[in-house]
């Protein structure tokens, strides 16, 4: 999504992009979900769905969208990379889709 | 979206979520505020590279199984690729807004709508694009605020009649002893027979009906006539499925109203939105710009824009 606050700094020239990072920090944002829900013992790895093993439901992958977006800027557009996806393979995504989304968008950014 | 001050009282007072939500709300999402003070969790889309919007149109979902999620995964992004602002919102009791223990009479829901779009200080007049129940309120809020209401789109909708009454009155309380009564049951065979991500929806709908009063109030709201509905002066899309039960709607609108455009979608059912997302896309696209075209709207999103960007 594009913001309008034009100032805002961009906090991803400090995060780390590589998938092993991402996954973590990915992790660490859905754990803070699952809390929530009173799940908190489930692994998260690459494979990971978010709805058939997580039991997430879309409005959290909304969530999800704004701590990406908190935590790596602008250029992780996930409104974005859902807009090219079927409304079935949003409800199959991986964590590691994700993952290696996020890690493309900073590496991009990186290069500009 | 931008936290404004009146909401960020509100959000410091509750304390929601986690301690991560309140740096992630300070940019482009956050609960804002509805009537009796609950929270509501908003998102706003705005055009790529800092275009100014052409106008703005504000996403209302369904009730029960619906959040704000159902736009942004479907036609919403699309919406603000085009040029528009778009805000989408949860309504009360549903995704992350707040779930009170009462107060889900449709009137209540339409001053959430009055009150969110005044504390973002969008005052031009909107587009309104409902889905369902949310349709439902847009005519509402249309009837009660002509002047701020540019457009009305409504997919599988009809404005809140004696028949509009009596048949969700009757789904609430099907709902109710499916989901309530026999919640174990229910949620194996929506599991079962729609999948995962259905049963989950489910499982949140039988929660809402469970701990609030939902079941009771929506059918204890105010209806409206047939006179009061011919009282709707702006642009009207209407779209449903032919294998709806809303299918033969379309023909009472025009009617009532008779300038509404009316679109019947072949071997589409009730959920027509996360369906066929695409055609549902090209019909709101093409219907807003005709209306900018035609009444020469300025760019009504402009003075948000600017306020955000504070």
């Amino acid at each position: 999504m594009t913001s309008v606050n034009q100032t805002a700094p961009s906090p991803a020239a400090e995060a780390p992009a590589d998938a092993p990072a991402v996954l973590a920090e990915i992790s660490g944002m859905l754990r803070t979900m699952l809390d929530e829900y009173g799940l908190d013992d489930i692994e998260i790895t690459m494979e990971t769905r978010f709805t058939e093993d997580l039991e997430l439901e879309s409005i959290d992958l909304v969530t999800l969208a704004g701590s990406l977006e908190a935590r790596y800027g602008r250029q992780v557009n996930f409104a974005e990379f859902v807009a090219d996806l079927e409304l079935e393979e949003i409800i199959d995504l991986t964590v590691g889709q994700l993952v290696e989304y996020v890690v493309r968008c900073v590496r991009a950014a990186g290069e500009r | 979206m931008a936290m404004i001050d009146t909401a960020r009282e509100t959000h410091d007072g509750t304390g929601s979520g986690t301690g991560d939500d309140t740096d992630q709300a300070t940019d482009h999402d956050g609960p804002d505020t509805g009537a009796d003070g609950v929270r509501l969790h908003v998102q706003r889309l705005s055009p790529p590279d800092g275009r100014p919007p052409t106008a703005t149109a504000v996403l209302i979902h369904g009730l029960l199984t619906d959040s704000l999620a159902s736009w942004y995964f479907t036609v919403a992004p699309d919406l603000a690729a085009a040029g528009l602002e778009v805000v989408m919102y949860d309504q009360r009791g549903h995704g992350r807004s707040e779930r009170p223990g009462s107060g889900y009479r449709l009137d209540t829901f339409v001053t959430d709508l009055e009150r969110l779009l005044d504390r973002l200080d969008i005052t031009g007049p909107v587009h309104l694009v409902g889905n369902c129940f949310g349709g439902t309120v847009a005519f509402a809020y249309a009837m009660r605020h002509p002047e701020r209401v540019a457009g009305i789109a409504v997919i599988e909708a009809k404005p809140a009649t004696e028949s509009w009454l009596t048949e969700i009155s009757g789904i609430l309380r099907r709902v109710a002893t499916e989901l309530v009564v026999h919640e174990a049951e229910s949620l194996a065979w929506v599991s079962a027979h729609r999948g995962a991500h259905t049963a989950r929806l489910a499982k949140s709908a039988a929660r809402l009906v469970r701990t609030t009063t939902i079941a009771e109030d929506v059918p204890a709201s105010g209806v409206v006539s047939e006179e009061q509905v011919r009282a709707v002066r702006c642009p009207v899309l209407a779209v449903y499925g032919a294998d709806s039960e809303l299918a033969g709607q379309e023909r009472w609108l025009e009617s009532v109203l008779p300038g509404t455009r009316t679109v019947v979608l072949p071997g589409q059912g009730h959920s027509v939105l996360a369906e066929a997302p695409t055609r549902i896309r090209e019909l709101l696209l093409s219907w807003i710009h005709e209306d900018e075209t035609a009444t020469g709207a300025p760019a009504v999103g402009a003075a948000a824009l600017e306020a955000d960007a504070l």
